[in-house]
């Protein structure tokens, strides 16, 4: 059985404005994305019989989202909804297009007033909070702790530095300053050494480090190829896709940790690269998801761009970089450019603009084949992937 | 003072874990019909799916797999930075060998890769509640 290479194409992306947004709701994101994307397709809300949310968004407390947004977009029995972490969820998508259970799907996503990090828990007055059994919470652990704790050890394994895991941060900014829609571009260019004198957050993990933690809405529109001929854009292809999983939330450090042939990530890869019919120098552009400087070295190793333990050479030899071999989150990414909440599709858009040749002073010069990677739960827990191609 | 950084929502079914706390044991569910532990605890082995688990107590020995000096904490816990979290590698390597807990009794400065640690217990003030940590061998 083949991937259904060609049978639906990306034809429409949309991102609000990123950053603080103290007037809009998470609502509001997302209706303005979903309209935003449908519009930039050429198509209307009349066209959409799928839905695609992100599995973080939130929706009207009480009814499921199915039905929620079913009844918010206009009353209408909609053909196929399908939670799930972006570049996984299209290729699933792009595989129901082909199978005739729906025609044009929007994935969205949009959060708004509540922040991701450790200044969004406050600390309560009069009694402890419950968290779950095994949470990391009770030990004052939170994300960027548990990152911190692997990439210690992963640099302790490697004899990876902190200005190695920097040179991330340094490219990725140098990326954001070329998007004018960045958060962080205006702040202008960044050095190793500005990295590594930003002030401890976990250490390892300096402020610059981490990604940034704002508000922001984007949306995807996916269509079959017969609708995708007659849209605004030159339709942007799925050649393949895949996705796979592993760990629970953060409870467990499984043995051996950074296994050679790795994990999550590594599969998805190897079944959406093996799907689509390309090799990893067929890639022009790449979106990885890139929580904090030390994923994007592990992302570039557990999806077999280069040897484990040889991420940070690649990225000091400055393939990731635009002008190099490949680049790699052109838009600034989440260390860059925005984390909104739930930002896995922010990658998968840029891809599609770098493939449109829409990208200014970032595009990558005849960008064809691109691929976006969403994971999560430190590189290990889960991952997915998408490739696409302009022709 | 009253304690109010998060505390463990526990479960019937892990009720013999916290117990131990209370009795200074750390228990570990090991499967009776493969052998093999199994942390953070499941329902089932992960190995052989048996739902035959026996908690049992581990020595409490481990050393330092990894660590973290946090500047900032999330809630309460910002209330004592810097403080660390270790990923601590139990002596019986149960699956996944690692469990997570706050270092105490250190300055954050002298923890080195592989140092020796030792389970310690926290009665939680006001709350009917022992939890664990992990401290330096001295
Ligand atoms: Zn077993």
């Amino acid at each position: 059985m083949a991937f259904p290479q060609r049978q639906a194409a990306i034809v429409g992306v949309y991102t609000t404005k990123q950053g603080k947004l103290p007037d809009r709701s998470s609502f509001s994101l997302q209706l303005e994305a979903i309209k935003g994307a449908v519009d930039d397709a050429g198509l209307t809300l009349a066209d959409v019989d799928g839905l695609l949310p992100m599995s973080l968004t939130d929706h009207l407390a009480g009814t499921p989202a199915h039905q929620f947004w079913a009844e918010q977009l206009g009353e209408r029995p909609l053909s196929l909804v399908e939670l799930g972490g972006a570049s996984g969820q299209l290729a699933k998508a792009a595989a129901a297009i082909a199978a005739g259970l729906t025609e044009v799907a929007v994935l969205f996503y949009g959060k708004a007033g509540q922040l991701v990090g450790p200044r969004g828990t406050v600390a309560p007055k009069d009694k402890a909070p419950r968290v779950p059994e095994w949470s990391f919470m009770q030990h004052g652990a939170y994300m960027t702790t548990w990152y911190a704790l692997w990439a210690r050890r992963y640099m302790h394994e490697f004899g990876v530095t902190s200005a190695d895991l920097a040179e991330v941060a340094v490219f990725t900014r140098h990326h954001a300053v070329l998007n004018p829609d960045s958060v962080m571009g205006r702040k202008g260019e960044i050095t190793v050494e500005d990295v590594l004198s930003s002030r401890y957050i976990c250490e390892p993990l300096h402020l610059l480090d981490c990604s940034i933690d704002n508000d922001g809405g984007y949306a995807i529109v996916i269509a079959s190829a017969e609708v995708a001929r007659n849209c605004r854009h030159e339709p942007i292809w799925v050649l393949g896709g895949a996705e796979a999983y592993y760990t629970d939330f953060y409870g467990t450090i499984n043995d051996p940790w950074f296994p050679e042939g790795g994990k999550s990530v590594r599969k998805a890869t190897d079944r959406a690269f093996g799907l689509a019919g390309i090799t990893r120098d067929d890639v022009d552009v790449a979106g990885m998801y890139d929580c904090f400087t030390i994923t994007t070295i592990r992302n570039l190793e557990e999806m077999g761009f280069c040897k484990l333990g040889e991420g940070a050479d690649f990225v000091r030899e400055g393939h990731c970089r635009l002008g190099g071999r490949m680049p790699t989150n052109t838009d600034g990414g989440l260390l860059s450019n925005s984390h909104s909440g739930d930002p896995s599709g922010m990658h998968t858009i840029e891809v599609v603009r770098q493939l449109r040749g829409a990208c200014g002073d970032r595009q990558v010069p005849d960008a064809r084949i691109g691929v976006s990677l969403q994971q999560g739960w430190a590189v290990h827990g889960m991952g997915s992937v998408l490739v696409m191609a302009r022709d | 003072m009253t304690y109010l950084k998060p505390l463990p929502d526990t479960s019937e079914l892990n009720r013999p874990f916290w117990e131990g706390l209370r009795q200074h044991e750390f228990r570990v569910p090991r499967c009776a019909d493969c052998g093999d532990w199994n942390w953070i605890p499941y329902p089932a082995c992960r190995s052989c799916q048996s739902e035959h688990q026996v908690w049992t107590a581990v020595s409490g020995n481990a050393v330092v797999w990894s660590w973290s000096v946090v500047h900032r904490g999330p809630g309460a816990f910002n209330d004592e930075v810097p403080y660390t979290v270790v990923l601590a590698k139990l002596a019986e390597e149960p699956r996944s060998l690692i469990v997570t807990g706050n270092l105490v009794g250190i300055d954050p400065a002298e923890v080195t890769m592989g140092m020796p640690l030792t389970v310690v217990y926290e009665e939680v003030p006001e709350e009917d509640i022992t939890l664990y940590r992990f401290a330096p061998v001295r």
